[in-house]
């Protein structure tokens, strides 16, 4: 579904992803992880338009998405969920889905879909028509993932969903999105903890210093030694592409 | 007890006036963080396009001449075009510079405009005569109210509530408050920036054409500097009624002009004179006492 | 190491400056010898607006935070200076409201500008102790809320500085070598004050108040300082202007002034010394090049003649453009640095 290749982004001189290889196929969880500056975010932002990167493609669907707009990428049928939730505090829950509901073509299905999604996320029903700032933490992570769904996106890029959550509102998390993935949803997500990745993902890239360091299946990874040395950056023999 | 509430009157109309002038800069600032100077050149070039431009001393009404409907139509018309225009011109491309720059590139666009308007008008005040049957008065409940002030307030009133209906029930105005709250976000749900960005200054436009014929049926003089006090207390207003809130800008904007015309009332003889400076300490009192402004804005603060 | 190295690293660590002054310099000269009266008042115009520009920068730059009132000070500056040297025969009539020492005294130029550019030092501190507390807006508004009660004071307070009629007849001993030892005593001291501890510290500041003040630097009190030596030279600034014109008016030190001061700061690049320099030297250049046009110049034996008021409209449109291409200023924020590589 999408398809990056030699990616590479600047900011100013210094390269912070370089030729990053990286696919994602329709209804699988991908997970990149890596530590602080390995490029995650910045190859997230870029597929999602905000940066524009200085080399490489990104394809969608067969089709080139390299250069689009945010607002555009968007339209394609990309959405991504940004780090720290970040909705909206002054506008109220059902203002916050209803923002997402404009780009759609069909309103009456969108509508619909806004009255399915209160149905599925009880909290959000509550809540309705409270200031979006008031609700907690976990509660505004779902409120973000539902506004995101309400644009019907073909792939969601999640960017570090568990960031400052506690342990058990990310296990919420983790099972929502794997929920959206038994239900069709493609997902490309950023996560720090190597833990994390390996019980959410289907296939793993570990990024270190702005290169694809290793990929694979989680199955395959999950026990090896290889996943740890990419991650940590020791000296490895053989390791997978 | 009648002069009271006369001066109470007064004082509602003139408040009116600067919340117009500091909702038009509060509604650019919360969406991109603009402190838009050429703000002012928006109410002075709308009062200026109702003569032909000549630097004759005797102003030739054109517009003016109109029927009052047709005219403001046409005046908030135009403004809104200007408005709009150097958004397109000046500020698309400045969109992603820092506040200092943003601030100096709205200063230089409205030094430009001012001196164009003097290259074409001449810079002695005209006198204009519009809107003559407002400065009578009519009776309510035994008070005599100048009709300025009635229209100031209706106006204010309907333009204030037709904003609020604007942005709280149709999808612009959703949009554009998620802009002013988080613009990255909203852009990453589909908000197409261009266009929020242009309704916000086409709104500011037609609040900018409002202030400018209120103001000019009240002083009934054109001068090419008419804009500038103006927006200089709406700048103040809007930074003490609280950055990123609109009702905060309005709300400061109000107080100020209320405040300058209670104090221009009561203030002995010998103070007068120094009542701008007064005003100006109390700004900086209330900004010792609340640096965030009077409505404070969560989203605003800076979270650690 | 040798004299010579010595001498070579001196150069090289205060070429940011001597750069600057050196650049002056060649300008004056040339301008000396081949210009007319008219270029070099224009060039002590010029001269004096890199001192206030500087005066700006030593505060906006470090602190980051935008100063609107700063020309108050040069209202202070201008007028403190006139009292203590202007019109001694007339002082006693039309200025009662001055003090006795004021009125029947006249002093020398030199402790005049020194003494006014002091006492708005001094007024800095009182308005900049409360103020320097409040958030970057905030506090912006408040210094042009200073800006407006100075100007208002000033306007009303006849009896003090004749109100809004000018005081004529300063003595006029500001010319382009004057105003040259001045811009370069404050070029000097600003970058001095750069490179100092506390310097340093407001500059941090600016870019991470947080972190600042967790590592224990007292934010309100460095910019109370560069606060106070900014309003010192925008005030000596205020002093060399009254003195070139040799007549003050309240409005002079009012909003045009303020805007075409930040204008110059900013599109010269705030955050370094060579910027606001730089800004106020090409800006000044381009009022100079439009004032001829205005006037009527002959290009290839055809008349050109602008309309009057087109200079400050082509400045506006060409600030505009400078902004659009270069947004952090035409030095871009940084100075000018020893361009040979150091050998080691």
């Amino acid at each position: 579904m999408l398809a990056v290749s030699d990616l590479e982004v600047r900011y100013g001189r210094m390269a912070a992803v370089r030729g990053i290889k990286l696919d994602v196929g329709a209804g699988e969880i991908v997970c990149m992880v890596g530590p602080n500056g390995a490029g995650k975010s910045t190859t997230m932002l870029t597929i999602a338009g905000e940066l524009t990167p200085h080399a490489g493609t990104i394809r969608f669907e067969d089709k080139p998405l390299t250069g689009t707009s945010v607002e555009n990428v968007v339209r394609r049928g990309i959405s991504l969920v940004p780090e720290g939730r970040r909705i909206f505090g002054r506008l109220t829950v059902e203002e916050n889905l209803r923002l997402a509901t404009f780009i759609r073509k069909n309103a009456r299905e969108a509508a619909s879909d806004l009255e399915r999604i209160m149905e599925q996320f009880p909290i959000l029903q509550e809540r309705r028509h409270a200031p979006a700032g008031r609700l907690s933490g976990g509660e505004q992570q779902i409120l973000a993932i539902a506004r995101t769904l309400l644009t019907k996106p073909k792939l969601m890029l999640v960017d570090e969903p568990a960031l400052g959550l506690a342990p058990m509102m990310v296990q919420l998390v983790h099972e929502i999105l794997t929920e959206l993935r038994s239900e069709g949803m493609t997902l490309l997500v950023v996560e720090q903890s190597l833990e994390r990745a390996l019980a959410l993902a289907d296939r793993i890239y570990v990024l270190r210093d702005g290169q694809v360091q290793l990929t694979g299946p989680t199955d395959e990874l999950r026990d090896g030694e290889q996943i740890e040395a990419a991650y940590f950056g020791f000296q490895m023999q053989g390791a997978a592409p | 007890m009648t002069f009271f509430l006369q001066v109470v009157i007064n004082a509602i109309s003139i408040g009116s006036l600067y919340a117009l002038a500091a909702l038009g800069i509060g509604l650019l600032f919360g969406v991109m963080r603009l402190i838009n100077f050429a703000h002012a050149s928006y109410i002075t070039i709308g009062a200026y396009t109702i003569i032909v431009p000549s630097t004759a001393a005797l102003a030739t009404l054109y517009i003016g001449n109109w029927h009052w409907a047709l005219m403001t139509a046409a005046v908030c018309a135009i403004v809104i075009v200007l408005a709009v225009c150097t958004e397109f011109i000046v500020f698309r491309p400045l969109r992603h510079a820092d506040p200092a720059t943003l601030l100096v590139g709205s200063f230089a666009l409205s030094f430009s405009l001012y001196y164009l308007l003097l290259l074409i008008h001449g810079g002695r005040p005209k006198a204009v005569d519009i809107g003559r049957g407002l400065i009578e008065h009519i009776a309510i409940g035994g008070l005599t109210i100048p009709r300025i002030d009635v229209v100031t307030i209706g106006i204010t009133v309907t333009l204030l509530v037709a904003l609020g209906l604007f942005l709280k029930k149709t999808r612009y105005g959703i949009e554009m408050r998620a802009a002013s709250e988080d613009f990255r976000m909203a852009r990453l749900l589909g908000v197409r920036a261009n266009r929020v960005i242009s309704i916000a200054f086409a709104i500011s436009g037609l609040l900018a054409a409002a202030v400018s014929l209120l103001y000019l049926s009240r002083v009934g003089v054109l001068f090419p500097r008419m804009g500038i006090p103006l927006v200089i207390i709406a700048f103040v207003a809007t930074v003490i009624g609280g950055m990123g809130s609109l009702f905060g800008a309005a709300l400061g904007g109000f107080f100020v002009g209320a405040v300058s015309v209670v104090l221009q009332t009561i203030l002995p003889l010998g103070l007068r004179a120094h009542r701008d400076a007064i005003v100006y300490i109390l700004v900086i009192a209330i900004l010792l006492w609340r640096p965030e402004g009077l409505i404070q804005v969560r989203a605003v603060k800076e979270r650690v | 190491m040798t004299a010579q190295s010595t001498v070579l690293k001196a150069i090289r660590s205060t070429w940011p400056v001597l750069s600057l002054a050196l650049l002056l310099l060649v300008i004056v000269l040339a301008i000396s010898a081949f210009g007319g009266t008219g270029l070099q008042r224009n060039a002590t115009e010029a001269l004096i607006r890199i001192v206030v520009v500087i005066g700006l920068y030593i505060f906006i730059g470090n602190s980051g935070v935008m100063s609107f009132g700063s020309i108050a000070f040069m209202a202070v500056g201008a007028y403190a200076s006139a009292w203590q040297t202007c019109c001694p025969r007339l002082k006693p009539y039309n200025m009662t409201g001055l003090p006795d020492f004021l009125k029947h005294n006249t002093f020398d130029v030199f402790t005049a500008a020194l003494s006014s550019a002091t006492l708005a030092a001094i007024f800095a501190f009182a308005v900049g102790y409360p103020i320097m507390r409040l958030s970057g807006i905030s506090a912006s508004i408040a210094t042009l809320a200073v800006l407006a009660i100075i100007n208002v004071t000033y306007a009303n307070w006849d009896t003090v500085t004749l109100g809004t009629n000018s005081v004529i007849g300063l003595p006029g001993y500001v010319d382009m070598w004057v105003a040259l030892g001045c811009s370069v005593l404050a070029m000097s001291v600003a970058f001095i004050y750069q490179e100092t501890k506390m310097g340093k510290a407001l500059r941090a500041a600016s870019q991470d108040e947080v972190a600042a003040k967790a590592v224990g630097i007292n934010v309100p009190h460095q910019r109370l300082v560069a606060w106070v030596l900014s309003a010192f030279f925008v005030a000596l600034g205020g002093v060399l202007y009254a003195h070139f014109v040799t007549v003050i008016t309240v409005n002079v030190f009012y909003l045009d002034m303020t805007f075409i001061t930040l204008a110059m700061l900013v599109v010269g690049g705030m955050k370094s010394l060579a910027g606001a320099v730089m800004g106020v030297v090409v800006l000044s250049a381009v009022i100079e090049v439009f004032r001829n046009l205005e006037k009527g110049i002959e290009i290839f034996d055809i008349g050109v003649r602008l309309p009057v008021s087109s200079q400050e409209v082509a400045l506006g449109v060409i600030m505009v453009l400078i902004l659009i291409l270069r947004p952090a200023g035409i030095m871009g924020g940084k100075e000018i640095y020893w361009p040979f590589p150091t050998s080691k």
